[in-house]
């Protein structure tokens, strides 16, 4: 009698949806497990494979990869630059994005599509594209000095790029495309009747914005900083096009070591280290944010 | 047409059980009305019946064979929707000769088929129509169409008839009653609208949480109610707080919240002394008369009373009919007239209310009906 | 000042602020459009001079255009495989609430959130490891990684504005599951695929650091071709071949909006 039941019951799961969705999802799963969670896996057993002379590898078990990368100084620096670059890059970014996503929120008719239109087409261009187009724009001998000079503001040409500067300009220009879409998604839900509610009670108009929208797009500002963070910690592109030298960042390291130099060890295990410590950070922005949406407000 | 039977049927989601060991039978060809509450099951018990939804536990038998685990597309059943789900990529005439296509019907034969169905909904005009372009009341018929196209053995109509307007949709119910004489199919038809289900059903059944309350005629459910839930949910009535005082041959003496003990037929049902009952005085067995020549008090000394006297408090006007609401000793109680009746009542006036003591309706503490007709 | 003037003036910044950055957004792509008309050697904004020289060495150059039909190869490849993953995986999602379906899309998302870089070198590890040699495959497989959850949530949205009573309908009618969704649901998520398949095709079309990885002597794309050539020199050419990724960009958001509008527009005739 139980068993009998128990094989209509089998038979009713069988028939039932799930089997349907089973079969629906396993594709996407099977990819997926095969070139992402595995080649993943197999990274990290790379990080514990030793250097070899003649070859990117040699099968082994050992930390030393890691040692190499934890006891360089030149890693050290390395690294310290990408976050750096990561805070400066992602501060300027989010801050123009919230300013220009409000600005296409409020927007209407052609304008607004002008102006998303303006978001969405970088999005889809190649870094290629967005970063050594700044070099005519930024060079000594380029738009912005002879602009500069020419309205006398400096009397010789300064090198925004190759350098810093350089750098900064074209990651944020890489990253503010997407800071601004996961702001704006968020603002184009928010209820503009609370602006004015608060405008109604006295508030002015920076003032509104900063009481009532800024909380509202928080969730938004959150998922761009992490975006733009996580880029601009890894960026490649742009310190490779516009700095100079001293811009050299961990993504930049990696390409040499996989590449030119093949230690892949040192490669895998620096990447793994990379990843680890920006998702400290990314956890810590995300509780950062989420402490300031649901915590008590100071009235 | 064919006969329905659910044995035993059960369906849980996670920790809510949405149907609760349900048994129904569904004779050949019969309208039966599912009629309930929102969140009593009835959508769902009707989604099993199709095969939407696999029930957790218990049968679907249609015409005598186990289709419990068989998927709606195999099944010979067929849905009309609360939202009519037209296809709104299709004409009319595509979505009524879809179920034909699924079929394997030729194209020729198909067509024909479906503008005879759209005849009998008097919607033939409309055939290259965009569904979308319909107004409600057209779509339901179409969706009506569809359905019978593929000549069901049982139609399913789950609240078709909730998103029209009053005036269309009582128009609609009598249609339907039509169709349903034509066809000669067993329909199943889910509403929670008491009117619709007396107006289109040959039988009611009546669920709650999960359980079918009571099943049968109209009439019979309205008359013979099974527990306190169905006479609140069937009509409006005065519902009246008492307990037993005494035990007579054929019933009771119950004190009640009017301050007066009133004579309670309840048959051989077992109550005694102290016993809480609810009492329903239905605003239609109500004899309301003018007390000018009242006796005065509300109670006749210590005899159970078949009459209370009361000032009319409020007066409400509800078009064709008028509401009065009269207080006695501090319980409410309503009464209701057509406008135009012979005698006509002012806020303020002092009435006298009667009524027979075998019209009452008693029901127990846990809401069973105490003392049913032939019980 | 008084309350109007101060409010025109903060409307004054206010506008001058994000035209300002408007601006500043559409220079490079300027930049790119106008020095692939320049005439000299050596790439300067404004250019001196203009001719087509450029235009005309790019379709005389058997190198670009064979990274042009790499490019178009691969672009193909990724779109077609992200948007049948993509769409699977959100039919299921959508479905049912299993383990499976609620752990995938976190896990979909995540190669957008680590550096392209760090994909790149992971891929390139394994293709190695397990013997994958065909770079047009492995370039497929990055660019799918990237691809399939942009499809994913564009068709997560269209599937939730979908009334999937039609299913059960089209069920209850006698269709069995396939047959439903070939007759039912794709028509009506038609314009949702196109639109994902479009993004698909761009994203892959114009990514380069995955690419950089994972190429090979002889298959190279338009973009990795472009950013090696920068190495040595900067030349108009990078703004030709530039100048055509963008417009491949811009034609691919007018084939979506007219994808969109087609619908719209079919249901008003």
């Amino acid at each position: 009698m139980a068993t009998e039941s128990m094989f209509a019951w089998l038979g009713r799961r069988i028939k039932s949806q799930d089997t349907g969705s089973v079969m629906l999802v396993a594709p996407l799963a099977a990819f997926e497990l095969l070139f992402f969670v595995v080649p993943f896996l197999i990274l990290v057993r790379m990080s514990l494979n030793e250097s070899a002379q003649a070859g990117p590898y040699e099968s082994g078990l050992t930390l030393d990869a890691y040692r190499s990368v934890l006891d360089s100084g030149l890693y050290h620096d390395l690294v310290f630059f990408s976050f750096k670059l990561g805070v400066i890059a992602t501060t300027i970014a989010v801050l123009l994005a919230l300013f220009y996503s409000y600005a296409a929120y409020r927007a209407t008719g052609f304008r607004k599509s002008l102006l998303l239109f303006s978001i969405i087409l970088p999005l889809l261009t190649t870094l290629v594209v967005k970063t050594y187009a700044w070099r005519p724009l930024l060079a000594p001998n380029g738009v912005l000095n002879d602009v500069l000079m020419g309205i006398g503001l400096t009397s010789s040409p300064i090198q925004f790029a190759p350098g810093m500067f350089g750098t900064v300009v074209g990651q944020v220009y890489i990253v503010f495309p997407y800071a601004v879409l996961a702001i704006y998604s968020v603002l184009s839900t928010m209820d503009w009747d609370t602006v004015e509610a608060a405008r109604d009670l006295g508030a002015s108009r920076p003032r509104s914005f900063l009481e009532v929208v800024v909380p509202e797009a928080l969730p938004g500002i959150a998922v761009a900083t992490v975006v733009s963070f996580a880029w601009s910690v890894g960026a490649y592109a742009a310190p490779s096009q516009l700095g100079s030298g001293q811009q050299t960042t961990f993504a930049m390291e990696i390409e040499n070591l996989m590449l030119t130099a093949f230690d892949w060890p040192a490669g895998a295990a620096f990447s793994l280290l990379m990843l680890g410590g920006m998702l400290v950070v990314s956890l810590a922005i995300m509780r950062l944010f989420t402490g300031s949406i649901g915590g008590v407000q100071d009235v | 047409m064919a006969s329905v039977t659910l044995s035993d049927l059960r369906k849980e989601y996670g920790d809510l059980t949405a149907v609760d060991g349900l048994d129904l039978d569904v004779d050949d060809g019969e309208l039966l009305c599912l009629l309930g509450p929102s969140g009593c099951g009835k959508s769902t018990t009707l989604r099993m019946l199709g095969g939407l939804e696999t029930p957790t536990d218990g049968d679907v038998h249609i015409d005598g064979e186990p289709v419990t685990d068989q998927p709606p597309y195999e099944r010979n059943t067929s849905m009309v929707f609360q939202s009519w789900a037209l296809f709104p990529h299709k004409s009319v005439l595509e979505n009524v000769a879809f179920g034909l296509k699924m079929d394997g019907v030729g194209s020729d034969e198909r067509e024909e088929r479906a503008r005879e169905m759209l005849e009998v909904v008097e919607m033939s005009e409309f055939a290259e129509s965009d569904p979308e372009d319909l107004s409600g009341g057209q779509k339901q018929r179409v969706a009506l169409a569809r359905s019978l196209a593929i000549e069901p053995d049982v139609l399913l109509l789950d609240e078709p008839l909730s998103n029209l307007d009053k005036r269309l949709r009582e128009q609609m119910q009598l249609e339907l009653r039509n169709i349903h004489d034509a066809v000669e199919t067993t329909f199943v038809h889910v509403t929670h609208d008491q009117n619709e289900a007396f107006t289109l059903a040959d039988s009611i059944a009546i669920m709650n949480n999960g359980q079918i309350e009571q099943i049968g005629a109209p009439r019979e459910v309205y008359d013979d109610p099974v527990s306190l839930f169905i006479e609140e949910f069937l009509g409006d009535t005065n519902l009246v707080d008492a307990t037993v005082a005494s035990v007579t041959d054929d019933g009771v003496v119950a004190d009640t919240a009017f301050d007066a003990e009133i004579e309670v037929p309840t048959g051989d049902a077992a109550v005694a002394e102290d016993d809480a009952l609810t009492l329903s005085f239905r605003p239609e067995e109500l004899d309301v008369a003018r007390a000018s020549d009242a006796d005065g008090g509300a109670t006749v000394e210590s005899e159970p009373t078949t009459a209370l006297t009361g000032d009319i408090t409020d007066v409400l006007y509800r078009g064709s009919s008028v509401r009065f609401y009269v207080d006695i000793a501090g319980e409410s109680l309503f009464f209701e007239q057509s406008v135009g009746a012979d005698t006509e009542f002012s806020v303020g006036d002092t009435v006298e209310v009667s009524w027979h003591p075998s019209d009452l309706l008693a029901f127990t503490g846990d809401g069973e009906r105490v003392g049913r007709g032939g019980e | 000042m008084s309350r109007v003037s101060r409010e025109s003036v903060e409307d004054a910044l206010f506008r001058a602020g994000y035209w300002l950055l408007f601006a500043v957004i559409m220079l490079p792509i300027v930049v790119v459009f106008v020095t692939s008309f320049q005439q000299g050697e050596y790439l300067t904004f404004p250019p001196s001079e203009y001719s087509l020289r450029w235009y005309g060495e790019f379709f005389a150059s058997e190198e670009w255009l064979s990274a042009v039909v790499d490019s178009a190869t691969i672009g193909i490849g990724a779109s077609v495989l992200a948007t049948v993953l993509g769409v699977t995986g959100s039919l299921a999602v959508q479905r049912s609430d299993s383990v499976l379906t609620r752990v995938l899309p976190p896990i979909i998302l995540l190669p957008l959130l680590l550096p392209p870089v760090v994909i790149g070198l992971t891929l390139l590890i394994y293709v190695n490891r397990i013997g994958l040699t065909s770079a047009y495959l492995n370039i497929v497989v990055a660019h799918t990684l990237w691809a399939t959850p942009l499809v994913f949530f564009v068709m997560q949205s269209v599937f939730a504005r979908f009334d999937w009573d039609l299913r059960d309908a089209g069920m209850d009618l006698g269709g069995r599951p396939s047959r439903v969704f070939y007759h039912v649901v794709l028509p009506n998520v038609r314009s949702g695929v196109v639109i994902s398949a479009v993004i698909a095709f761009i994203v892959s079309l114009q990514e380069f650091i995955m690419a950089l990885f994972l190429k090979s002597y002889y298959v190279k794309t338009v973009p990795v071709l472009a950013w090696t050539s920068l190495e040595s020199s900067l030349t108009p050419m990078v703004s030709v071949v530039s100048a055509f990724l963008v417009l491949a960009s811009i034609v691919g958001v007018l084939v979506a909006a007219a994808v969109m509008n087609m619908e719209w527009l079919a249901k008003q005739l």
